[in-house]
C-alpha cells in the first residue's frame, strides 16, 4: 500500500479513538447550552471551569449557596474526598501487590519448584474468576472479620486482583536477567536473599515500575469491588462518578471533570511505561 | 560480599526452598481463590429467610431454579453473544489496524502512543462517555445515524430492545480494540523477515503471504490475546450497569450483571449460584483454551 495512503488511514484510525476522549474533555469544559446542542459543538463553545470548581472545592466557598436550586440534583458535587479514597487504594493495593509478587516471582523464575506448572496454571485461573463471584462471598467475610466499607479492606482485594498478572509479569522480568548472576554470587558466598535484593531487584527495577503502574491504573479503574464491597464510608472515582446521575437529570460537566481529572494521570503513566506495555497486558507471555 | 552478614536471616530464608518466597502468595491467593470459591458452593446451598433473618439450606433448590429461570437463560445468551460478536470483531479490527500500523515510518509510533489511550479509562467512565453520546435526546450518535438516515427518526439506541445490546458493545469495541491492536502489531514486529523476503520473490500475493505465512507464525500472539480478552469480555459489568442497567426490561442482562441484581435483592444464595455458574464456565473454557492452542507461560 501507498506510504501516504498509511499514513492518513492510520491518522484517521487514531482520531476515531480518539475522539470520545476529547469530547468528553469538551463536556467538561462547556456550558449546559452547549453540551446540548445539536449538531454537537465540538470547537466553537464557550470555556467555563465551573465544574471544575465545583468538583475539586472551590465551590465549597464559591457556589455552595446557589448550588441546590440551579443544577440538577441539587447534590453536593464535592469529590476531593473521593479523589483521596482512590489515591490511597491504588496506591496501597500497589505497594501490597508488588511486595508479594516480586518475592513469589523470584522463587518462580530461580528456584527449583514440584508442580511448578501446575501452580501457574492456578495462578492463571485466579485471573479468570468474575470479579461479582469473589465479591459476593467476600461481602459476607468482611462484614464477619470487619473489613467492610474500610479501605484496608478494598486494598487487600485489589490487591489479591493484581496478584495474577503483577506475578506472571514479573517473573518474565526476572527470566531475562540471566542466571549466570547469581550462580556467580552464590558461589561466592553470598545468600540467596542478598542475591535476589542486592542484585536482582536492581536489574529488574524497569519491570518493577512497569508492573506497578499496571497494578495502579486496574485499582484506580476498578469498579465492582469497590461497588459491592463499600456502602458509605468510603467511594472511588469510577463508582462516584455513577451519582452524577440523578432521578432529576443528569450533571454531565461535573461527571465530565471528574472523569478527565482520572483519567489524565492515567494517560501521563501509561505513556511512561508504554515500552512494556504490551508484556503487561499480555501478562508477560508476549515480549515487545 | 561484606555486606553479607547484615541479612542474617533465619536458615530456611537462605535455603533454596522456594516456599517462604511462596508463602505470602499463597496465603492471599487461599483467601481470594480457595475460600472465595467454597463459600460461593455453600452459598449456592442455602438462601436467605428475611423472616428467621438468616440463611437457611435449602439443597438443590438454587440451582433447580436457575436451570428453569428465564431470564438466567436470557443473561446467558447475552453473556455469549456479547463475548463472541465483540472478540470476533476485536480481533478482526484490531488485525486491520495492526497491519495496517506496523510501520517505522515516522508518525507511526505516535499513532500507536494514542490508542494506547483508551485503555487506561475506568470502564465505568468510558460508559460515561458513551452515555452522554447516545442520549435518546441531545446525543451525538443517535443524531449522527438519524442524519444518515440509518435510525429513525423516533428510535433510540439504549431504550430499544434489540439495539440496547450493540449500544454496549460499541463501547466495549471502541475500549478494547486497540488492546487487540497493540499485541498484534508487538507479534507483527518481532516476526522475522526473511520468509517474507522470499515469499515476495517467488510472487506471492500480500493475502496468500498473510495467511500462509503471517497469521500461522503469530497464533501465539493470537491466542493469548483471545484468552485475555475472551476472559474480559465474559466477565465484564461496568458497561451494562452504567449504560442500561440491564434495561430495557431484561433485554441487556449478562450473567454478572444479573448475580450482582439478585444479590442487591437479598437473594444472595440464587446471586451466588448464578456466579458461581458463570466462573465454573469460564475456569472450564479458558482452561480447554490454555490446554489445545498450546499457550504457555
Amino acid at each position: 500500500m501507498n506510504k501516504v495512503v498509511k499514513q492518513i488511514l492510520g491518522w484517521f484510525v487514531a482520531a476515531i479513538f480518539f475522539f470520545p476522549i476529547y469530547f468528553w474533555i469538551t463536556v467538561s469544559i462547556k456550558k449546559d447550552k452547549d453540551i446540548f446542542a445539536l449538531p454537537p459543538k465540538l470547537f466553537n463553545f464557550d470555556i467555563s471551569f465551573q465544574a471544575y470548581e465545583e468538583v475539586f472545592g472551590l465551590s465549597r466557598f464559591l457556589y455552595v449557596e446557589d448550588m441546590g436550586a440551579v443544577r440538577p440534583g441539587g447534590g453536593d458535587f464535592y469529590m476531593m474526598p473521593n479523589l483521596v479514597d482512590s489515591i490511597i487504594i491504588a496506591l496501597g493495593s500497589t505497594g501490597l501487590a508488588m511486595l508479594i509478587s516480586i518475592l513469589a516471582a523470584y522463587a518462580l523464575s530461580r528456584l527449583p519448584m514440584r508442580g511448578q506448572q501446575h501452580f501457574m496454571g492456578w495462578i492463571l485461573s485466579t485471573r479468570m474468576m468474575p470479579p461479582v463471584a469473589v465479591a459476593i462471598p467476600m461481602f459476607f467475610i468482611y462484614k464477619n472479620i470487619g473489613l467492610m466499607d474500610t479501605h484496608l479492606g478494598i486494598i487487600i482485594i485489589h490487591a489479591l486482583m493484581n496478584l495474577p498478572l503483577a506475578v506472571l509479569l514479573m517473573k518474565s522480568f526476572f527470566d531475562d536477567i540471566p542466571k549466570d548472576i547469581d550462580e556467580a554470587a552464590l558461589l561466592d558466598g553470598a545468600s540467596r536473599f542478598f542475591v535476589f535484593w542486592r542484585l536482582i531487584v536492581p536489574l529488574a527495577i524497569g519491570g518493577i515500575a512497569a508492573t506497578a503502574v499496571l497494578c495502579f491504573i486496574f485499582s484506580w479503574t476498578e469498579f465492582i469491588f469497590v461497588l459491592m464491597l463499600t456502602q458509605t464510608g468510603l467511594k472511588t472515582i469510577p463508582v462516584v462518578s455513577t451519582s452524577f446521575v440523578t432521578s432529576t437529570g443528569t450533571a454531565w460537566d461535573n461527571m465530565a471533570a471528574l472523569g478527565t481529572a482520572a483519567i489524565i494521570p492515567a494517560f501521563i503513566f501509561i505513556l511512561l511505561v508504554q515500552r512494556h506495555l504490551v508484556r503487561g497486558l499480555t501478562l508477560g507471555s508476549v515480549k515487545q | 560480599m561484606t555486606n553479607q552478614k547484615s541479612y542474617s536471616l533465619p536458615s530456611i530464608m537462605t535455603s533454596d526452598s522456594s516456599l517462604p518466597w511462596l508463602l505470602p502468595l499463597i496465603t492471599m491467593l487461599v483467601v481470594f481463590a480457595i475460600i472465595p470459591f467454597f463459600y460461593n458452593i455453600y452459598l449456592s446451598f442455602h438462601e436467605f429467610v428475611p423472616l428467621k433473618r438468616a440463611l437457611i439450606f435449602v439443597g438443590w433448590d438454587n440451582w433447580i431454579k436457575l436451570f428453569t429461570d428465564e431470564i438466567f437463560w436470557g443473561s446467558l445468551k447475552v453473556s455469549l453473544y456479547y463475548t463472541f460478536v465483540c472478540l470476533i470483531i476485536q480481533l478482526v479490527l484490531g488485525m486491520g489496524i495492526a497491519l495496517l500500523i506496523d510501520s517505522d515510518d515516522p508518525g507511526f509510533g505516535v499513532i500507536r502512543s494514542i490508542l494506547t489511550l483508551t485503555l487506561v479509562i475506568p470502564p465505568a467512565i468510558a460508559g460515561m462517555i458513551f452515555l452522554i453520546m447516545e442520549d435518546a435526546n441531545y446525543g451525538l450518535i443517535p443524531w449522527a445515524l438519524k442524519s444518515i438516515g440509518l435510525l429513525g427518526q423516533e428510535d433510540t439506541i439504549l431504550a430499544d430492545p434489540t439495539l440496547a445490546l450493540w449500544g454496549v458493545m460499541i463501547v466495549d469495541i471502541w475500549q478494547w480494540t486497540p488492546f487487540m491492536v497493540l499485541i498484534l502489531v508487538a507479534g507483527l514486529r518481532s516476526l522475522p523477515s526473511e520468509p517474507f523476503e522470499s515469499a515476495m520473490i517467488d510472487g506471492a500475493k500480500p493475502f496468500q503471504i498473510f495467511r500462509r505465512l503471517t497469521l500461522p507464525m503469530l497464533h501465539k500472539v493470537i491466542a493469548v490475546a483471545v484468552l485475555i480478552r475472551g476472559i474480559d469480555l465474559w466477565r465484564m459489568v461496568d458497561y451494562v450497569f452504567v449504560l442500561t442497567s440491564g434495561g430495557p426490561g431484561t433485554a441487556t442482562y449478562t450473567l454478572s450483571l444479573y448475580s450482582w441484581q439478585r444479590f442487591t435483592f437479598v437473594q444472595w444464595g440464587y446471586g451466588a449460584t448464578i456466579s458461581l455458574f458463570s466462573l465454573i464456565v469460564i475456569l472450564i473454557v479458558g482452561n480447554a483454551f490454555i490446554h489445545f492452542a498450546k499457550v504457555k507461560w
